[in-house]
């Protein structure tokens, strides 16, 4: 392990690109914040605080969604994970970097979701606390799905449309910006193959909005571990 | 330095780029010399550890590629032919990332970055994002970096390829300065000439030849090759154009016939053997 090389890869690639690319930050902020205009707008203000905690959850999905594409770019065109390959850093090193980057990524859009939070009074110790939680557990599950993903891919032209779909079908699908209870459990359930479901329902029990459904924390536990170690493995590190 | 044991790689789709290479190579600065396609970057980057063979073997710095990539990958630094850089970043963090990725500290990282980055006239260009930086530029990032990582042995893959004749210069220099072995890998005649203290002709993923220029080019003492657009006119053709090899003191006679005078280079070895180079 080479947490120093994760932390200096975070900061240039991370920091540094929002730095120098603020377009980055506008694109990912555009998609939850226009279904937060819209959900406000349809339920009259009533669902907002459900959809300003899918804010956050959406946001950090639609960024490491939007990794695949990134995974793949570095992998293929710039050819920057060769450049690795050839050093004693391991593909969890990378991967952990670039997990950290999204984490960065989706930074001014937390902060301003936290805002919008505290305008309209949804936060307390306790549901802070959870939905840290919650959105580095996401993080790690969504990145870690991508990257499995991305390493998959053998032409960048497929890449694009793969993170688009991804990035709506696994963040707008599931009870992220609704509340879960307009669902049938079953349905529930089979949404879970999104990491953004049990995190959003979740985070819908934890804010107090709904029941705590206690069944999506092993689930999301196990996503997590599951995903990581599809990317670690999966990764193509050494090319056959 | 490295060997490699009946080394082949077949892709999927049954393209063959390497034939059961086997080769040794103790030479400190070596060059893999052969045109687009030859197998010449599935050679370097199986020997770095990139790409898995599809059988055969190879030792490099006294390590199996298969069973030892990660004490391999500690002694190696590795430059792929087509490795970009990060538009946002500056040769300055690009140099620090890479270092970092290879175990130094951040204040030894710095220090090298600088040292590097001056010895290849980049100094002024540190704090630039690279997207600002021309293709020629954006090359030396890459050279920098493995002249501050300064390893056991540098592969670095077609380091020159779309730089002008300056920035080549410039690499070529700075090639020179690296303190432990290199291999190189080009499809420039005049670069693998100017650089390299032992060839390796690589054609159609086998080895031709392997030697020093000079040794390799003996065979052509006192010979020039003529050339001439006339069919029949020569041996070998090449294109439209037909060549042969005659003695040095009969070119005049070749001139006033309406041939084409040509010092002998590397290229005369693939022509020799019926392999069309680029020019």
């Amino acid at each position: 392990m080479n947490p120093r090389f994760s932390l200096a890869f975070a900061w240039y690639y991370g920091f540094r690109t929002i730095k120098r690319g603020p377009s980055y930050v506008i694109a990912s902020l555009s998609s939850p914040l226009t279904l937060l205009f819209l959900i406000y707008i349809i339920s009259k203000g009533e669902l907002i605080k459900y959809a300003v905690v899918g804010g956050f959850l959406g946001l950090v999905a639609s960024v490491s969604f939007a990794s695949v594409a990134d995974a793949a770019f570095l992998r293929i065109q710039l050819r920057i994970q060769d450049l690795f390959v050839a050093t004693s850093i391991s593909p969890t090193d990378y991967i952990l970097g670039l997990t950290l980057s999204y984490i960065i990524f989706s930074m001014p859009g937390i902060i301003l979701y936290a805002i919008i939070g505290a305008l309209i009074h949804i936060f307390t110790l306790e549901s802070i606390i959870a939905l840290v939680l919650l959105l580095v557990i996401l993080t790690v599950s969504t990145a870690g799905l991508s990257m499995t993903i991305g390493g998959a891919v053998n032409h960048i032209r497929n890449v694009w449309g793969i993170s688009a779909i991804m990035s709506v079908v696994l963040t707008v699908l599931p009870p992220t910006f609704y509340p879960y209870s307009y669902l049938p459990k079953y349905i529930i359930y089979i949404l879970a193959i999104s990491p953004t479901t049990p995190a959003a329902v979740l985070a819908q029990g934890f804010f107090g909005f709904e029941p705590i459904m206690y069944t999506m924390i092993p689930i999301m536990l196990v996503e997590m571990v599951f995903f990581f170690a599809l990317a670690r493995f999966f990764t193509r590190w050494r090319e056959n | 330095m490295l060997s490699t044991e009946n080394l082949s790689k077949t892709y999927k789709g049954g393209i063959k780029a390497l034939d059961s290479v086997t080769l040794t190579v103790d030479k400190r600065l070596v060059a893999f010399i052969g045109r687009n396609g030859a197998g010449k970057t599935t050679l370097l980057r199986i020997l770095s550890t990139q790409l898995k063979p599809s059988s055969g073997t190879a030792n490099v710095a006294g390590y199996d590629i298969l069973k030892q990539p990660d004490q391999i990958r500690r002694k190696i630094v590795s430059i792929p032919q087509e490795a970009s850089t990060l538009g946002v970043l500056t040769p300055m963090e690009h140099m620090k990332l890479y270092l970092i990725a290879r175990g130094f500290s951040v204040l030894q990282a710095n220090e090298e970055s600088l040292r590097a980055l001056r010895e290849l006239e980049m100094y002024d260009a540190r704090n630039r994002p690279s997207d600002t930086l021309s293709g020629g530029m954006k090359r030396k990032v890459f050279v920098a970096m493995a002249l501050a990582a300064n390893d056991e042995i540098t592969f670095l893959d077609e380091p020159t390829t779309g730089l002008d004749p300056v920035s080549r210069f410039e690499v070529w220099a700075a090639i020179k300065n690296l303190s432990g072995n290199i291999v190189l890998t080009t499809h420039y005649m005049e670069e693998a000439q100017e650089l390299a203290e032992e060839v390796i002709l690589v054609e159609a993923g086998k080895i031709l030849e392997k030697g020093p220029v000079k040794e390799l080019l003996r065979r052509f003492d006192g010979k020039v090759r003529v050339e001439s657009i006339l069919p029949g006119s020569g041996d070998y053709q090449i294109g439209r154009t037909y060549v042969k090899y005659v003695k040095q003191e009969d070119a005049e006679d070749f001139v006033k016939k309406g041939y084409n005078v040509r010092r002998i280079t590397l290229d005369d070895l693939f022509i020799v053997r019926g392999v069309t180079i680029e020019p």
